[in-house]
């Protein structure tokens, strides 16, 4: 029993930062009906960012956030603006090849300049016990940043002029348009957001795994498990879609191996997309 | 209905500055050359294991792949708009089929690689059909899950597979042999392509993309042709697999359900042209001698410059060199292109 609680714990710790990641993915996809390919990448230099002020500047990675997310946003909105503007009103398929094309660019630059050599950020180590479960201290920490992060963007879509601007985008942009909302910047604003998100993703990351140029790939493709478990363009489903496949993946892992979960959760993105598309709570479209 | 009154359907295309029949008259000259240049490269094609070097083979026989990649992508996707993110899939299923029947079944290579074609398109029929029901993006996200769970499968299934390690099959010195396979495959993926372009089937497929409500309101069975189309489309990529198998007598996981397989076949096919008969053969031309150009210049910024390259043609090529020959009125708006 407690191992049981011990493994659904870790999984929903685990998910807490999956929930970051996937809420751009999915608010991307929501206000642009673009599936950004290159999210992952977004992560990898978030996490470079976050290595690099730590080794350089020594600075902790949870504070580095207050440098790196207005950083992340700037290059979110400004990829919008000369890249993702020029083709989210085109075929999906430009969108897939572009934004292919920047995460290969970002993957390859990253590659040139930071080489393929592993890092990792040693912040935070040991384990917090409460009772007889035991709690890794970076991972609770990632979680509750996390938590808060995915907290304060949920409370800025919905609760904000801007933020209604974004939903009112995503649910028809003719209308948005006409109804005089700026829907070329409620389109960077929601860019920028979800590559900050994402960066933030990598910062917390970078002190629970390796870093490295092609970290970003694993992330997202289960970001994409997630964002179909909760429905894609859904910013709740997203994180409610996090938290269950974190559980899915650390009871996976536990009772078989770390590879084997990995198939586990491509085989739930599918049994998902044959049987319920639209995710929990996604759009009607599907 | 008129191929042209076809391509001019598109909402937000320019209008014709010339009539169709003027551009047919007008295009008779660039048809030469543009048909006289698929001849030649053809031609050469053929020739290279005669006269060219093993570096040349090597190299001509990986456009080859990409060639007939490309073309088996576009036989899907680029006719009725279903974007296939997880083509790979297909590619790595022939590889591996063909390698456990050569090592375990002991099979002669080329019966294995027909068989593996078959296994591809076998598969193709049993994702096509629940896979086919998702539209837009739930149809490119799911394809994309089912390469990689079949590459985590491929891993996992190791007394089969090799696992991760990969599979050694037994080496030859087939370079030649595997070189006119592959070109085989290449022209045959073509002339298939051709002949599902000037037959109906090919407007049913192209009226698919355009709008598929309205095309099964109009009596098509878009369910079973678009099965069809990938059946079709996954056998070529599987024998494709195959033959890459056979020559490079090792194959992994990761090399050959990598991503970045079928995103090259998506580019060169977007570069060449979606949906034309040609298009692909263009854009693997082209796209195989720049990307071995930069390999050659840069070999740090390799990658970097491919995705650099992506975006450039998305950007400024989306309807691709079919397209813009078609609209200056060189070659003619024909579905045989």
């Amino acid at each position: 029993m407690v191992t049981l609680v011990q493994v659904v714990v870790s999984g929903l710790l685990l998910g807490g930062v999956y929930a970051l990641l996937a809420g751009g993915l999915t608010l991307i996809f929501g206000v642009m009906r673009v599936i950004n390919l290159a999210h992952g990448e977004f992560l990898m230099l978030g996490a470079y960012a976050s290595f690099f002020l730590f080794v350089r500047l020594g600075l902790n990675p949870i504070l580095s956030l207050l440098l790196s997310m207005p950083l992340m946003f700037g290059v979110g909105w400004i990829a919008q603006r000369l890249l993702i503007s020029r083709v989210d009103r085109a075929p999906l398929l430009a969108s897939l090849l572009l934004t292919y094309g920047v995460s290969l660019a970002l993957t390859g630059g990253a590659q040139a300049t930071f080489t393929n050599d592993f890092r990792s950020v040693p912040f935070l180590s040991g384990a917090l016990n409460i009772g007889e479960l035991a709690f890794s201290v970076p991972r609770l920490v990632a979680c509750v940043t996390a938590l808060l992060l995915t907290g304060a963007a949920q409370f800025f879509l919905a609760r904000t002029r801007w933020g209604k601007a974004l939903r009112a985008t995503a649910q028809s942009a003719d209308v948005a348009l006409a109804c005089g909302i700026d829907i070329d910047r409620a389109r960077m604003i929601a860019f920028g957001i979800a590559t900050a998100l994402a960066g933030a993703a990598g910062t917390l990351t970078s002190f629970l795994y390796t870093i490295y140029p092609e970290m970003g790939k694993t992330f997202m493709l289960k970001a994409f498990a997630v964002i179909v478990l909760g429905g894609m363009g859904s910013f709740p489903g997203a994180f409610l879609g996090a938290l269950a496949l974190g559980v899915i993946e650390s009871t996976a892992s536990y009772v078989t191996t770390t590879q084997i979960a990995e198939a586990v959760i491509y085989i739930t993105l599918l049994a998902m997309l044959l049987l319920r598309p639209q995710g929990f709570f996604g759009l009607k479209e599907a | 209905m008129p191929a042209s009154a076809l391509r001019t359907a598109h909402a937000d295309e320019p209008p014709d500055p010339a009539s169709p029949i003027t551009t047919i008259a007008t295009g008779t000259r660039g048809l030469r050359i543009y048909t006289g240049f698929i001849w030649a490269v053809t031609v050469a094609i053929a020739l290279v294991p005669v006269f060219g070097s093993n570096y040349t083979k090597t190299f001509v026989l990986q456009a080859l792949m990409s060639c007939a990649l490309a073309a088996s992508w576009n036989l899907i996707s680029g006719f009725t708009g279903y974007v296939s993110f997880g083509h790979s899939a297909f590619f790595g299923i022939g590889a591996y089929a063909t390698g456990i029947a050569i090592v375990r079944g002991g099979m002669p290579a080329p019966f294995a690689i027909v068989v593996a074609g078959m296994a591809a398109a076998t598969a193709g029929l049993l994702f096509g059909y629940p896979a086919l029901r998702l539209r837009g993006p739930y149809f490119a996200v799911g394809m994309l899950g089912v390469a990689e769970a079949i590459r985590v499968g491929v891993t996992v299934a190791e007394p089969v597979t090799g696992g991760g390690k990969g599979l050694v099959l037994i080496p030859e010195d087939v370079l030649t042999v595997a070189y006119y396979a592959m070109f085989a495959v290449a022209v045959a993926t073509v002339l298939v392509t051709y002949r599902v372009a000037t037959l109906p089937v090919g407007l049913r497929l192209l009226a698919i993309r355009e709008d598929e409500v309205a095309a099964e309101l109009n009596g098509i069975q878009t369910t079973r042709l678009k099965i069809g189309a990938f059946a079709v489309s996954a056998l070529f990529a599987g024998l494709t697999g195959g033959i890459y198998a056979w020559q490079m007598s090792y194959i992994d996981p990761g090399t050959v359900f990598a991503g970045s397989l079928t995103v090259r076949a998506i580019a060169m096919t977007m570069l060449g042209g979606q949906g034309t008969v040609f298009g692909p053969v263009i854009g693997s031309v082209l796209l195989s001698g720049i990307s071995e150009a930069l390999w050659a210049k840069f070999p740090f910024l390799h990658t970097a410059l491919s995705g650099v390259l992506i975006i450039a043609i998305v950007l400024f090529l989306p309807g691709g060199i079919t397209q813009i020959l078609q609209d200056r009125g060189w070659i003619p708006r024909s579905r045989q292109l």
